[in-house]
């Protein structure tokens, strides 16, 4: 029997953080190849800004610098990629408060996306731009907790630290934000 | 709408973002940010130490030279008119002249309004004043 070949250890999240912070650049690189998707998920989901899934690339890159920048205040209180999600959340607000200074009219989602049929893409995203919109009228603590609960299922005690509320205050934001959403979609 | 069916929905949001991302590229331009601005704080690291040195000098010439050129300025210069070098060619009314100039010289204290305003003056130069207004 041939001897098993030695499987390649996967770093993890703090030992990326901690080559990043002793000079690593690929370390810095691998954690944003590992969080980028989910981070522009969320992003993209919370309105990215006012401005469309155009600029969830800039604002996922504005995340990740942020929070290179702030990483020795990062203390596994959570896991990195909620606590990502926290500095996201943060990036955001900054482009709204911009979008409105500079008014910027995205492109309607269907003259936007240039594949698939116009009108299916306009059927199926009507209640998506439904439940956006419905989104980006929530208070922002409501909205990040749906997000992060129901897009990204974490537990209540994850969001809680992540949010630097309880676990129970966290619940019941989540009940709220479905509450409202519900009626918006209805 | 039921919980599930709006979670299901929240999933989908923002997936159209996600699928767009480049990830490579992200992560590429993050590097090249972080890279630049760990340079450009290098930059300044060396910098400002140079710099302060030489404002901190530009400084010392400044004040210092400035203390100098004050104290110079506030001696008091002579106010006695110089008696004639050779007296001996004097008459014994000119030699009185020039003593009574002298003494004159000595009790008052001279004081010129222009150079200074009269909240600088004490008493006994505010009284000089006075009398050299009053004649």
């Amino acid at each position: 029997m041939p001897p098993a070949e030695p499987v390649a250890a996967v770093p993890s999240d703090a030992a990326l953080i901690a080559a990043w912070q002793g000079g690593d650049e690929q370390a810095a690189a691998e954690l944003v190849r590992r969080h980028a998707r989910a981070l522009a998920r969320f992003l993209g989901a919370s309105g990215s800004g006012g401005r469309g899934d155009a600029d969830v690339d800039d604002l996922v890159q504005e995340t990740f610098i942020r929070a290179f920048r702030a990483i020795g205040q990062f203390r596994g209180q959570c896991r990195f990629r909620t606590w990502l999600m926290t500095i996201g959340g943060n990036v955001l607000k900054d482009a709204y408060r911009k979008a409105r200074r500079t008014r910027v009219v995205p492109l309607a989602e269907e003259l936007r996306d240039t594949e698939g049929d116009p009108h299916e893409h306009a059927v199926a995203g009507e209640m998506e731009a439904r439940l956006a919109a419905g989104l980006e009228r929530l208070p922002r603590m409501q909205r990040d907790v749906f997000l992060l609960r129901a897009q990204q299922g974490l537990e209540y005690e994850e969001i809680a630290a992540a949010l630097g509320t309880t676990p129970g205050a966290a619940r019941v934001h989540f009940h709220h934000a479905v509450k409202r959403l519900k009626e918006q979609l209805a | 709408m039921n919980d599930h069916e709006l979670e299901k929905l929240a999933q989908r949001l923002g997936a159209r973002a996600a699928e767009r991302l480049d990830v490579e590229a992200t992560a590429q331009a993050v590097i090249e940010r972080l890279r630049a601005e760990r340079a450009a704080g290098a930059r300044i690291g060396l910098w400002l130490p140079r710099q302060w040195l030489r404002i901190a000098a530009a400084l010392v010439i400044v004040v210092g030279g400035g203390a100098v050129a004050l104290r110079i300025m506030h001696t008091p210069s002579p106010t006695v008119a110089s008696a004639p070098a050779d007296l001996d060619g004097l008459s014994t009314d000119q030699l009185r002249q020039v003593l009574d100039g002298v003494e004159q010289s000595d009790a008052h204290v001279v004081v010129s309004v222009q150079d200074v305003s009269l909240d600088d003056l004490n008493t006994v130069e505010l009284r000089a004043l006075l009398e050299s207004l009053e004649g």
